[in-house]
């Protein structure tokens, strides 16, 4: 069991947050280890780059 | 796109002592959100300072968004002129923070840490509780969508 000594009420704001929130990334996640999730994240940056790259490559034919 | 394994290995290889906050920390935690830069609390210890800056030093360190050719010194001098430096490097973009808004310094967060052994190195991380407790007292707008994933994230702890 989690330690439930956070000692804050529950924020309002956050609640709503957690509304829209994938819980479905959330477990998957949590079954990985620490190193695992860094490793999840390097690729995911990469993927982003990739994005990004591809992105102004297109607009930058349309000129 | 920033090599978390390389830069942890760098400072581990030369025994920084650090502790992982921010959007690192909550990766570690389970965290699906992605970032960009890995954020460390370090200690201010004038033997860590000359670590910190042997351990970074192949890589380059400059202050990240600055125009190129300033006259930046990567030295332990510089490290004890400044508090906090968000730095590129060859291996990415990092944060090397004296003090951290709602949770302090190195000492006043050490306590509050979990022992990580990320790529052969072993690192303290701030604890999932410590982090919502410092998230939650920053008040930054834009933390406010990670702060409600970590709760959930430690609801299901």
């Amino acid at each position: 069991m989690a330690d439930q000594s956070i000692n804050m009420l529950p924020d309002p704001v956050i609640e709503r947050y957690k509304r829209d929130l994938d819980v479905t990334l959330i477990i998957e996640n949590l079954k990985l280890t620490a190193e695992e999730r860094f490793v999840r994240l390097m690729k995911l940056q990469e993927f982003a780059e990739e994005l990004d790259r591809a992105g102004k490559q297109k607009e930058s034919g349309r000129d | 796109m920033t090599d978390f394994a390389g830069l942890l290995r760098a400072l581990g290889k030369t025994e920084v002592e650090f502790i992982i906050v921010g959007g690192a920390a909550a990766t570690a935690h389970g965290s699906a959100r992605l970032t960009q830069d890995l954020d460390l609390v370090y200690s201010r210890q004038p033997l860590n300072l000359q670590r910190i800056v042997r351990a970074l030093a192949p890589y380059s360190p400059y202050l990240r968004g600055a125009p190129p050719g300033l006259p930046f010194e990567w030295d332990v001098s510089t490290l004890q002129r400044g508090l906090n430096f968000t730095l590129i490097t060859s291996l990415g973009a990092i944060d090397l923070l004296g003090e951290i808004a709602g949770g302090g310094s190195y000492e006043n967060l050490a306590a509050d840490t979990i022992v990580l052994d990320l790529f052969g190195i072993r690192c303290r991380c701030l604890s999932l509780r410590r982090l919502i407790e410092v998230k939650r007292a920053a008040g930054r707008p834009r933390d406010l969508e990670a702060i409600a994933e970590l709760e959930l994230i430690f609801s299901r702890q």
